[in-house]
């Protein structure tokens, strides 16, 4: 891991056209800007790592979810997965 | 794979590949998810597969390994009045256009007794006239990971 001593107003550049900028510094956090492309999504990594786990539990063999389908609409939609 | 989903389970065609999930789509069919989905950044391509004798329910069937397949309703179907809007970045990512009429799905979990769960949190959105898509991930929203579904 890269580690940088930044103060306040002072950023680094990562790669062509994403700069992470220190806005402001406090006791309780920082207070990051993030400037980057449309084409590169920023999220906090808390709601990503949420959001992976969902989908990790949400996610089927095709075979399994054809069968959970098929017992959706028969009604019983119990499953032993 | 032992069951192919319909619509996509053609007959045995020399000139068509089995993808990873079991399915062998047409070229104009397959949506391109450049980042993945969160959990399956390596899976690239989907196809939505939908039942004629279920109009709630599709299968949003990812077809590079590992070839994660998803239960997905419209979230509209699962909220009155759900909407979310695309932020500046999201509308550049999938070039909306004016007239484009998006599709959205949200991933619906079933737990083991049967309960269903909607994810309204992180919809998918996907711009039918680019075939591109991704999940939403709003900084903030409203509306839960787990929203209970009655259908």
């Amino acid at each position: 891991m890269l580690v940088f001593t930044r103060k306040r107003d002072e950023a680094i550049i990562i790669g062509d056209g994403i700069e992470i900028r220190v806005l402001r510094t406090g006791r309780d956090g920082v207070k990051l800007g993030v400037t980057a492309p449309p084409s590169v999504a920023v999220h906090r990594r808390e709601i990503y790592d949420l959001i992976r786990a969902e989908n990790a539990s949400a996610a089927h063999h095709p075979g399994d979810l054809h069968q959970l389908i098929t017992r959706l609409r028969s009604g019983t939609a119990s499953s032993s997965e | 794979m032992t069951q192919p989903l319909a619509p996509y389970a053609p007959e045995p065609s020399a000139d068509r590949e089995t993808d990873a999930g079991g399915v062998s789509p047409r070229p104009e069919d397959v949506i391109a998810f450049p980042d993945g989905l969160p959990g399956f950044e390596s899976c690239r391509r989907f196809v939505v597969v939908t039942y004629d004798d279920d109009q709630a329910f599709q299968c949003l069937q990812g077809l590079d390994a590992p070839g994660p397949a998803f239960l997905t309703i419209d979230p509209a179907r699962a909220l009155k009045r759900y909407r979310l809007i695309l932020s500046p970045a999201d509308r550049l990512r999938l070039d909306v256009h004016e007239e484009d009429a998006l599709l959205w799905l949200a991933i619906v979990m079933v737990a083991p007794d049967g309960t269903k769960t909607v994810n309204l949190r992180a919809p998918i959105v996907i711009n039918p006239r680019l075939m591109v898509g991704f999940q939403v991930m709003p900084h903030h929203s409203l509306y839960p990971i787990r929203h209970p579904l009655d259908l």
